[in-house]
C-alpha cells in the first residue's frame, strides 16, 4: 500500500527552524504523521532523505542566498503542491524588514565588514513567492499546531486547507478579551491574520503581528488611531513592518502617495 | 583519488555541514560550513523599542527561543535598570527548565541515540526501543507544556516581558507541573544510566578550555553575571568580548570565537566539567558515579552531560514550584528607572553560553551584539573533527571518518539556525600546494626557511630558502635572520610561509601546504624550532601563517639531503621560477 501514500517533503531555508520544530513538537501525532504519509525529506528528524517527485512540499524560511533560490526552483519542479510554511516563507520574516536593497547592503556591510564569503552568495531575504508560484500560505511565527495538523490532514486527502481570512480581533472577541487598544496599548490585532488563537491578548500582551498581515487590513485607520493615542510615527511604522516583510512596502508607498 | 560525501548533515537543527579534505595521509583542512543565509538580526533590532526587540531577537532560533528570551530580558533589564521581583525570576527559571528538559531529551533520544544503536531515525528506532521512544516523547512534551504554560507558546511565546509577565500561571497549573515532574523520576534515572553508560568511541580526544556562566553562591545553575572558565579564570558580564573575540571565516555566515587565540567549548559538557562538583542531591550522586577523565577531553560525552542535566532539571522543578507558591501575590510589571544605558545578559542555553548585549539611547535601541553558543563552538567542532579524521586516517580507518565527524558535530548539539546540510571527505590532488601557494602571491608572502643544516633532511627548509634567494624571490629569510622580534613585527599584515621538513607519515619528498594552526593540532613537526618561533607571533599573524612542508626520508646527525627531498626542492623552485620571480627587465 505504500505506493498510495502521499509523498511529502519538508524543507528549511533561512529562518529559525521553528516551523519544522513545531512538527517535531506534535509529539502525540508525530508517529501518525510519519505513518500516514511518506515523509521523503525532513532533515531535522531523519538521516535518510530522498530527492524525487513530491505530492506536497512544505517550505519553511526565506530565500537568503543564491543557492537557496536554485534549491527552491528545483523543489517547485518536483512538487505538485507547494505550501509556504510559516511567516518567513509567506512574507520573508523579520529578516525581510529592510525594504530597500541599499539598506540591506549597508547593513550586511555593518555586520560582516567587507568580508568575502567563499561558500555562498548572500542575497536580500525574500518570501518564496518572489521566485515560484505558491499554492497555499500557512502563516505563523511559528505556525500553529492545530492549523498545521488540519492543513496536513486536508492535503493528505487532496483537499485545499481551510485557513482563516480574518484578523486576530475575531479570535480575541470569541474569547471575550478586553480590547487592548482601548487600554492604549499598541496592539496589531486588527491588521494581523488570525489562527494563533489570540494568544498574546489572552496573556494581556498586545499583538506583535507575528502571523503576518491579513488581506483586507485597514492599515490607514489603525495608523491614525495609534497616532491619536500619542504613539510616535517611527514606532508605529516599525511595529507594522516587523513581521510583514515586503507586504508592508506597498502600504507605506500608497500612504506616501495619498499624503501628497 | 576518491571522494566520500554526505550531502546533508541530518538531525541537527538548522542548515550546515562539515567538509574534510585529505591530502595523501594528512587531513589538510576541515571546514564547518554554515549554509543558512545571513539574517542580519543584529541590525534589524537597531532603531526599535526595547519591547520590540524582546519579541524579535528570540526569533534567531526556535529551539532555544526561551534562552534567547531570558537573555534579551536580562540584558534589557540591566540596561534600563529594572528591579525584577523574585517571583518573576523564579518563574523565568522554571520556564528555562522546561526548555532544558525539552531540548536535551529531544537531542539525546531523537537526534543522538539512533547513531549509537544503528538506526536512521528515532521512528525506525521505535521497533527496538518502543518504551524509550514513547516516554522520551512524553518527557519532551512535558518540557514543551511547561514553556507553553509560562511563556504563552511552545515556541516564541510572548508572555515574558520586561519587568515581569503578562499573565501568571495559576496555583493549580504549578502544582500539576510539580507532580508531573516527580512522576518522571524513574525514567530520568534510566536516561542517565543509558547515556552515561553508552560505549563512546575514544576518538577524538584532546584538551580544550570550557566556558559557562558562573551562577554564584557556589551553585550549579543556568545563568549568572560572570563567565567562569575551566582554567579558573572569571570574566565579568560586560567584559564578555575578552572571551569571545569574534572573527569571520570565508566559508560561513556564522561568526567565530577564540579565547586567547585558542578554540574553546561551551554547552552541557562545559557546564558539567566546570560546575559538576557543585551538583546536589541525586544529580551529585550520579555525577560521582559516572564522571571520569574522558569527559574532560572527548566531546562525545556531551550526550552524557545532557542526560545528567535532565536529572538536574527534574530535581530543580519541584524546588522552584515550591518557592514560587510561597509568594502568592502576582507582582505588577516592574518599570525601568532610566531610558538610556547599556546592558549584557548571560544565560546558558541548552547548547551553551548565550550572550545578548544592547545599548539603548532615549528609549530606542542603538547597538546590539548577540553571540550564540554554536558560533563559539564552531572552532572546536572543526578542531575535534580534524583530530578524529587524522587519527582514523593514521589508523587506516578512512572509511570511518565521515560517520565519526557526523557523531562529533551532532554531539555538540549545534543549533545552526543560530545558523546547516553537508559532511564531506575529499581527496586533494597531489599538487595542491601549487594552487595554495599561488593564492598567496598577491598578498606578498614572506618566506622563512627553518631547520638545522647538519641533520640531513632537516636542512631542507634552509637549503630551499637559500636557493630561493639566489633565484631572486623577494622577502626570503633564513631562521637566524629573524631572531630579532622587530623583524617579525615589521612583517605584520602579510602572510608568513615557513619552509620546513615536517613528518606527515607520507612518502619521502611529498610536498604539502598547510595553515600553521592545523599543524599545531597535528604536532607533526620534526623538531621544536618552529613552535618556538611561532610563539612569538601575534594572534592575527598566526592566522595568516602557513607551512610549506616536505616529508623527510631520514634525519641523522651530519647527513646530507636525501634524493627524494632534493627532487622536491627542485619541483618547488621550478614552480617559483614561473610565479614568484619578477621577470628580468632588459637593461636599458
Amino acid at each position: 500500500m505504500t505506493q498510495d501514500k502521499v509523498k511529502i517533503g519538508i524543507y528549511e531555508l533561512t529562518g529559525c527552524a521553528g516551523d519544522a520544530l513545531l512538527i517535531v513538537d506534535c509529539e502525540e501525532e508525530l508517529v501518525n504523521i510519519f505513518t500516514a504519509a511518506d515523509i521523503e525529506v525532513f532533515l531535522m528528524a531523519n538521516s535518510d532523505s530522498r530527492h524525487g517527485e513530491l505530492d506536497v512540499a512544505l517550505v519553511e524560511g526565506s530565500v537568503s542566498t543564491e543557492k537557496e533560490k536554485e534549491e527552491l526552483l528545483d523543489i517547485r519542479k518536483r512538487a505538485k503542491t507547494v505550501v509556504a510554511f510559516g511567516n518567513c516563507a509567506c512574507v520573508g520574516g523579520i529578516q525581510a524588514a529592510f525594504l530597500d536593497r541599499k539598506d540591506w547592503e549597508k547593513n550586511l556591510k555593518e555586520v560582516y565588514g567587507s568580508h568575502k564569503f567563499s561558500h555562498l552568495q548572500p542575497a536580500q531575504s525574500q518570501p518564496i513567492d518572489a521566485f515560484i508560484q505558491v499554492d497555499f500560505y500557512l502563516p505563523g511565527c511559528p505556525v500553529g499546531k492545530d492549523q498545521f495538523l488540519s492543513t496536513f490532514n486536508r492535503l493528505l486527502r487532496g483537499n485545499p486547507p481551510e485557513l482563516f481570512r480574518f484578523p486576530v480581533c475575531v479570535e480575541c472577541k470569541w474569547r471575550e478579551n478586553d480590547c487592548l487598544l482601548n487600554k492604549d496599548l499598541l496592539c496589531l490585532g486588527p491588521l494581523t491574520l488570525a489562527g494563533c488563537g489570540s494568544v498574546c491578548p489572552n496573556h494581556n500582551i498586545p499583538c506583535f503581528g507575528c502571523w503576518g498581515p491579513t488581506e483586507e487590513a485597514n492599515r490607514t485607520s489603525e495608523y491614525h488611531l495609534l497616532l491619536e493615542k500619542g504613539f510616535d510615527i517611527a514606532v508605529i511604522k516599525s511595529r507594522m513592518a516587523n513581521y510583514s516583510g515586503a507586504r508592508i512596502a506597498e502600504f507605506f508607498e500608497s500612504f506616501r502617495k495619498e499624503k501628497r | 583519488m576518491k571522494t566520500i560525501s554526505i550531502d546533508h548533515l541530518p538531525r541537527v537543527e538548522g542548515n550546515g555541514g562539515v567538509f574534510a579534505t585529505i591530502d595523501g595521509r594528512v587531513v589538510s583542512e576541515v571546514k564547518l560550513v554554515i549554509n543558512e543565509g545571513p539574517r542580519l538580526i543584529e541590525r534589524l533590532t537597531v532603531g526599535k523599542t526595547p519591547e520590540e526587540d524582546v519579541s524579535i531577537a528570540p526569533r534567531i532560533c526556535a529551539i532555544c527561543s526561551v534562552s534567547h528570551k531570558n537573555a534579551v530580558l536580562r540584558a534589557m533589564e540591566n540596561a534600563l535598570d529594572v528591579g525584577v521581583p523574585d517571583k518573576v525570576t523564579l518563574l523565568r527559571e522554571l520556564m528555562h527548565m522546561g526548555e532544558f528538559i525539552e531540548s536535551h531529551s529531544l537531542h539525546v533520544y531523537y537526534l543522538a541515540l539512533p547513531d549509537y544503536v544503528g538506526f536512521p531515525n528515532a521512528i525506525a528506532m521505535a521497533s527496538k526501543f518502543p518504551f524509550e521512544v514513547k516516554i522520551a516523547l512524553e518527557m519532551k512534551q512535558f518540557g514543551n507544556t511547561m514553556m507553553k504554560l509560562i511563556s504563552g507558546r511552545m515556541i516564541h511565546g510572548e508572555n515574558p516581558v520586561i519587568g515581569g509577565f503578562g499573565r501568571y500561571p495559576t496555583r493549580e497549573e504549578l502544582v500539576w507541573v510539580k507532580n508531573r515532574a516527580v512522576q518522571f523520576m524513574p525514567f530520568v534515572f534510566r536516561t542517565v544510566e543509558l547515556f552515561c553508560g553508552l560505549d563512546y568511541p575514544p576518538v577524538p580526544e584532546a584538551d580544550t578550555v570550557y566556558a559557562c556562566c558562573e551562577p554564584g553562591d557556589g551553585r550549579y545553575g543556568l545563568w549568572g553575571d560572570e563567565i567562569i572558565l575551566s582554567t579558573g579564570e572569571k570574566i565579568a558580564r560586560d567584559d564578555y568580548k575578552s572571551l569571545t573575540n569574534e572573527f569571520l571565516v570565508p566559508h560561513s555566515f556564522c561568526k567565530r570565537s577564540r579565547y586567547k587565540g585558542n578554540p574553546y567549548s561551551v554547552g552541557a559538557l562545559a557546564r558539567v566539567n566546570v560546575l559538576g562538583e557543585r551538583l546536589q542531591g541525586e544529580a551529585a550522586r550520579m555525577y560521582k558515579k559516572h564522571y571520569n577523565s574522558s569527559w574532560k577531553k572527548n566531546p562525545l560525552y556531551h550526550n552524557a552531560a545532557q542526560a545528567l542535566e535532565i536529572l538536574y532539571s527534574f530535581e530543580r522543578v519541584p524546588e522552584l514550584v515550591d518557592q514560587i507558591l510561597a509568594i502568592p501575590e502576582n507582582p505588577p510589571l516592574a518599570s525601568s528607572r532610566r531610558k538610556s544605558g547599556q546592558g549584557t545578559g548571560l544565560v546558558e542555553a541548552p547548547r551553551g553560553l548565550l550572550i545578548h548585549h544592547y545599548e539603548i539611547k532615549n528609549g530606542l535601541v542603538s547597538g546590539v551584539d548577540i553571540i550564540t553558543p554554536t558560533a563559539q563552538n564552531a572552532e572546536d567542532i572543526e578542531r575535534y573533527c580534524y583530530i578524529a579524521a587524522q587519527k582514523l586516517l593514521d589508523d587506516g580507518q578512512e572509511n570511518k571518518i565521515r560517520d565519526r565527524m557526523d557523531l562529533v558535530v551532532r554531539a555538540f548539539d549545534p543549533c545552526i539556525s543560530c545558523s546547516v546540510h553537508m559532511a564531506e571527505v575529499k581527496r586533494a590532488p597531489s599538487d595542491r600546494w601549487k594552487k595554495e601557494l599561488a593564492a598567496l602571491r598577491e598578498a606578498g608572502p614572506v618566506f622563512v626557511g627553518v631547520g638545522q643544516k647538519d641533520r640531513s633532511d632537516d636542512g631542507a627548509g634552509l637549503e630551499l630558502a637559500s636557493r630561493m634567494k639566489e633565484l631572486g624571490v623577494k622577502d626570503v629569510y633564513l631562521e637566524a635572520e629573524i631572531e630579532e622580534d622587530h623583524i617579525l613585527e615589521g612583517l605584520a599584515g602579510r602572510p608568513l610561509v615557513f619552509i620546513d621538513a615536517i613528518n606527515i607519515n607520507e612518502r619521502p619528498g611529498k610536498i604539502v601546504m598547510l595553515p600553521l594552526q592545523q599543524l599545531f593540532w597535528n604536532a607533526v613537526l620534526s623538531h621544536r624550532l618552529l613552535p618556538s618561533l611561532t610563539n612569538r607571533l601575534a594572534c592575527d599573524q598566526v592566522k595568516n601563517a602557513y607551512v610549506l612542508g616536505i616529508q623527510p626520508e631520514s634525519i641523522v646527525e651530519g647527513g646530507q639531503l636525501s634524493k627524494p627531498v632534493r627532487l622536491a626542492l627542485r619541483k618547488i623552485l621550478k614552480d617559483m621560477r614561473g610565479s614568484f620571480v619578477p621577470p628580468v627587465k632588459p637593461k636599458s
